[in-house]
């Protein structure tokens, strides 16, 4: 196993530059440091969680007018263990806005916030913004009454923007009304816009982290 | 750790720490999922409308357009929610000078209990 990585490492270099940081004194944490400063490490892990079981589900899930509904179907009912990838992928998405919430709580009570960690911050407002929009695109997908009506009143919002409310609704659901069009849009915002942006806002929160170290608390 | 003096260091110390807390989350996740695993919705119905019910986490913004009909609903579905969001960016900037941590923690808590508040309202 250490020689597969040494062989690996001599061509990639990512051993010394992470032992810095690794054997660094706890990135010069601070003494007051407790499990509520995992918070945001659980819902990294739930982001994790929500991609894995979002690939295996994007094997069988259509993302069309037609299937979509029997696609749902089927992965809950027919594919091995697609209930539980379906299951997996729901809960993660719901814990990972609470972890979210309860990380945001944490950070906001230690004041780790304060300058220089002005932009870390901002990074995770945003990263809250987007796991919301994922939250909303991603109800529509299993394309049944439920999932038609809350997105026929979610979308209708945008449509309440005074001078330019008909052009965005129109922009959001690619046509008058929520079809197939809407469904695929949906899905692509789900599937590659929003996981993409996340993986980004997510590399530079942890590059603020490391760079920056653990905020003292007070 | 007892009598320890050794500084601590992120590996092993907290990294320990963090795999605990990890295999933690996941243990909430797959009871959860296993026990109210997600079940199939009804079919499409154009011609019966019913009353949605959104996530969770947007129970409040439904709650709030409630209070805004007719030409006003721009105020309760984008004005509030973007000062939500804009305040909460602010907070950095918020939190300057000699009182900035109370107007910091009265900004956080009125968004906080906006959310609970509403939330509640709505399921009520």
């Amino acid at each position: 196993m250490g020689k597969i990585f040494d062989w690996i490492d001599r061509r990639f270099g990512v051993k010394e530059p992470h032992k810095k940081f690794l054997q660094r004194p706890a990135f010069g944490m601070p003494e007051k440091v407790n499990y509520s400063y995992c918070l945001g490490g659980m819902s990294f892990i739930y982001f994790l969680m929500l991609v894995c079981t979002g690939l295996l589900l994007s094997m069988y899930y259509v993302p069309s007018e037609k299937e979509a509904f029997k696609s749902v179907a089927a992965i809950t009912n027919d594919v091995t263990l697609g209930w539980l990838i379906r299951g997996l992928h729901k809960w993660s998405a719901n814990l990972f806005i609470i972890f979210i919430m309860l990380h945001t709580i944490r950070v906001f009570v230690s004041q780790a916030y304060r300058p220089p960690r002005e932009l870390n911050w901002m990074a995770g407002v945003l990263g809250l913004v987007i796991a919301m929009a994922s939250g909303f695109t991603g109800y529509l997908l299993p394309w049944d009454q439920k999932a038609y009506w809350a997105t026929e009143v979610g979308t209708s919002m945008f449509g309440t923007v005074p001078f330019i409310g008909d052009y965005l609704m129109r922009f959001v659901r690619g046509g008058l009304d929520i079809d197939g069009a809407t469904l695929i849009r949906f899905y692509s915002m789900h599937v590659l816009f929003l996981p993409a942006s996340m993986a980004i806002i997510l590399w530079a929160h942890f590059h603020m982290v490391k760079r920056q170290g653990i905020a003292k608390s007070l | 750790m007892g009598k320890d003096k050794r500084e601590k260091k992120f590996y092993p110390d907290y990294f320990s720490e963090i795999i605990v807390s990890i295999l933690i989350a996941v243990e909430i996740l797959i009871i959860l999922a296993l026990i109210y695993y997600p079940s199939i919705g009804r079919q499409i119905d154009f011609t019966k409308p019913f009353q949605p019910r959104p996530e969770w986490y947007f129970l409040w913004l439904y709650q709030l357009v409630r209070y805004f009909p007719g030409k006003s609903a721009f105020i309760g579905t984008v004005m509030i929610p973007a000062a939500f969001v804009l305040l909460l960016l602010m907070i950095p900037y918020i939190d300057k000078g000699e009182k900035g941590r109370i107007k910091a923690v009265a900004a956080g808590s009125v968004i906080l209990l906006a959310f609970v508040i509403l939330t509640i309202l709505s399921l009520l």
